[in-house]
């Protein structure tokens, strides 16, 4: 039973991290259509800005986190205004080559600047706990509240402020929302600087409980894409749900059936999901 | 518009480098950083001199980045000393070195296509490589297309098939079974749960050492394998394996991810010790878990810098003035193997017939000025591999201690 309940939890961590990284996806592939390889590197590059702010500095965690958000945000609108943004008119190919340009460029950038080598970013959150009967670190309970409140935190924007119902009727219908007046390519600013802010949030909750390194991006975007096909492209709760899924199935999978095989079954779970709901749990009308 | 992106742009590079600067990382600090396709550094030539090309493929960009930067440091390290003494002579012929690196992402196709761009371009007779798929991709053709292949990789199959123009530097992990397998038990029990890497390397080392345990009578109550590269967390690999309550925790892989998973493991409340694979390192470990406290009772290779053999102080110095960090065994090897390269050379009477060069290692190695041995290497094997002494290193106390190996 304490296994369950520890695995459980461990599922629930890497869930959050999951949900978090696929929720940024998710949200510019539901305005844009744009499936952004380059959102890994996002990721990477929001644990770097909060390292270096951190040692750099000596910023609080907290604030450089914020920081962090901020900085990716901005790149995030960076790269729609010098990428995405002319390619509007092409057709989808050319969206999908510049964003894998993009992340072969940022992460040669980042290993030009900071180096190839493995960094570890200390919080003052290392204290181990334990809580009914599991064993737990501060830092992992803050990375599940953490994502709670974010994702709290982004349903309340996108439901109840102006701003927010722009992002969603620009999901719903592109030229509808162009003719009731909403500027699309503020909305599509708007959306890449939420998805930035998203994926700096994400590595700076998990990055001290791994490694912060160039290719560090690769651990999470693939699962991110299998996670929002999993849940439905541009689905806000389908990306949260699936990472939660995913997070579990990994989790629970290595425990009771077999570690080797905790991919396979992951993917068998895409393949019985898509079987049954071929567009995803949820459909993009469910934003 | 136009102006207000260039702007824009300028604003966030200024940003960018204002930012990244330089992390403060006591312990590591990465002074060379990018990787072009290819890099060579052409020697000064005087006249009458010449050059030989020496062939490097490893990882330089990916995520074993930071490993082939580091191995690549200790040969560039060599070849600019040899260079900066004026190079070697034979047969009253002055020589110097050229070392021409390519990227290979730790691909093994990718190292072979590198090996054929190097003998075509460069016409190298030695081409170095640091991870044993890529030796075994260059080992399909290497004596027929007639060039020797540096091996840094301690997996005993490089050497074991025969291939005679491959020479292994570190030695091989088979010698490392009986000393780890004997301190574990002796100091924590016989249980043992495997949580190697999921690499090539790692599932061989592992295949080695499960038998040989259960042999001694022990008991391996877990085994699987972490893969680095997908894997972001490890807890709940960790967890399945002190489910059993192991004594002992067999790890491996790079140093930095290693040190991670020993560090959850205690966190998760795991007492016993750890048993590591050679191709992480205690000290690296330590700048991951802070101290040596996590990693109390370990046993696992002799970090460089604690080794005591006769040119190994002056070259930590060396490698610490240039790189502002302290060594490892990638860079000391590859020095020393640099170094007995280009004593075969002058043995052999050749630069560029592979044959002869490997032929003539023995007489390089009995060659090797005392200064210059980081690792004292008696002799080379039949089969092309090093027979180094294994240096065998444990914590306790939080102290590195070395452990005395009987043969």
């Amino acid at each position: 039973m304490d296994i369950f309940i520890q695995q459980v939890f461990n599922g629930l961590t890497i869930g959050s991290v999951y949900s978090l990284v696929a929720l940024g996806l998710t949200l510019v592939y539901g305005i844009l259509h744009i499936p952004n390889f380059a959102h890994g590197a996002l990721y990477m590059l929001g644990a770097y800005i909060t390292l270096t702010m951190m040692l750099l500095w000596g910023i609080h965690y907290w604030i450089a986190m914020a920081v962090s958000v901020l900085v990716v945000g901005l790149l995030g609108v960076l790269m729609d205004r010098l990428v995405f943004h002319p390619l509007r008119n092409a057709p989808p190919i050319h969206d999908k080559i510049a964003a894998i340009g993009i992340l072969l460029f940022l992460e040669a950038f980042a290993q030009l600047i900071w180096g190839a080598d493995y960094r570890t970013m200390e919080t003052p959150y290392g204290q181990v706990v334990n809580l009914f009967g599991m064993t737990a670190t501060t830092q992992r309970v803050l990375i599940n509240i953490g994502a709670v409140v974010v994702m709290i935190l982004l349903y309340l924007f996108l439901k109840k402020t102006y701003a927010g119902s722009t992002i969603i009727a620009m999901a719903q219908n592109r030229e509808g929302a162009s003719l009731v007046g909403i500027n699309t390519s503020r909305v599509a600013m708007l959306t890449f600087m939420l998805s930035g802010g998203l994926a700096a949030v994400a590595a700076s909750l998990s990055a001290p409980i791994n490694l912060v390194f160039p290719g560090m991006g690769h651990l999470v975007i693939l699962k991110a894409f299998v996670i929002i096909i999993l849940g439905g492209m541009g689905s806000v709760p389908g990306a949260i749900l699936g990472g939660y899924i995913l997070g579990f199935t990994e989790s629970l999978g290595a425990t009771y059936i077999s570690n080797d095989y905790k991919d396979i079954i992951a993917f068998l779970m895409l393949v019985i999901i898509l079987s049954i709901k071929p567009k995803g749990l949820f459909s993009r009308e469910g934003f | 518009m136009k102006m207000i992106k260039g702007s824009a742009v300028f604003l966030l590079a200024v940003l960018l480098l204002l930012l990244a600067g330089c992390i403060d990382n006591p312990s590591n600090q990465s002074t060379s950083g990018g990787s072009s396709e290819t890099e060579s550094e052409a020697p000064e030539v005087e006249e009458g001199e010449e050059v030989v090309s020496i062939g490097y493929s490893g990882p330089l960009s990916g995520p074993a980045a930071y490993y082939g930067e580091r191995t690549l440091n200790g040969l560039k390290l060599a070849v600019d000393e040899i260079n900066n003494n004026g190079g070697f002579e034979i047969e009253d012929q002055t020589y110097k070195f050229n070392l021409v690196s390519l990227d290979d992402k730790y691909l093994p196709n990718e190292t072979a296509a590198n090996a054929k761009r190097l003998l075509q371009e460069n016409d190298t007779p030695v081409i170095f490589s640091p991870h044993s798929g890529g030796i075994k991709a260059m080992q399909v053709f290497n004596e027929q297309e007639n060039f020797l292949i540096g091996a840094y990789t301690s997996e005993p199959a490089v050497t074991a098939e025969g291939n005679t123009l491959t020479v292994r530097v570190p030695p091989s992990y088979d010698g490392y079974l009986e000393p780890f397998t004997s301190y574990a038990m002796e100091n924590h029990g016989m249980k043992l749960a495997a949580l190697p890497t999921s690499s090539q390397y790692g599932k061989d080392w592992t295949e080695a050492i499960v038998p040989y345990w259960e042999e001694q009578g022990g008991e391996v109550v877990y085994n699987s394998s972490i893969d680095f590269s997908k894997d972001t967390d490890f807890f709940t690999l960790v967890t399945n394996a002190l489910k059993e309550n192991p004594d002992v925790l067999f790890i491996g892989g790079p140093s930095e991810p290693t040190a991670k998973v020993a560090k959850q493991a205690r966190e998760l409340g795991f007492e016993g010790g750890f048993m590591i694979m050679d191709q992480a390192k205690l000290d690296e470990m330590e700048a991951v878990t802070g101290s040596y406290e996590s990693l109390e009772g370990s046993v696992g290779v002799l970090p460089l810098a604690n080794s005591e053999y006769p040119g190994t102080p002056a070259f930590i110095e060396k490698y610490k003035e240039e790189h502002n960090e302290v060594p490892g065994s990638e860079a000391g090897y590859h020095y020393v193997a640099m170094n007995i390269l280009m004593e075969a050379m002058k043995a052999a009477g050749s630069v560029d017939d592979p044959k002869a060069i490997r032929d003539h290692i023995q007489d390089g190695l009995d060659a090797l000025p005392e200064e210059k041995e980081v690792y004292t290497i008696e002799e080379i094997g039949e089969d092309g591999g090093f027979a180094t002494d294994l240096s065998i290193a444990a914590v306790e106390n939080g102290e590195i201690v070395t452990i005395e190996v009987n043969d």
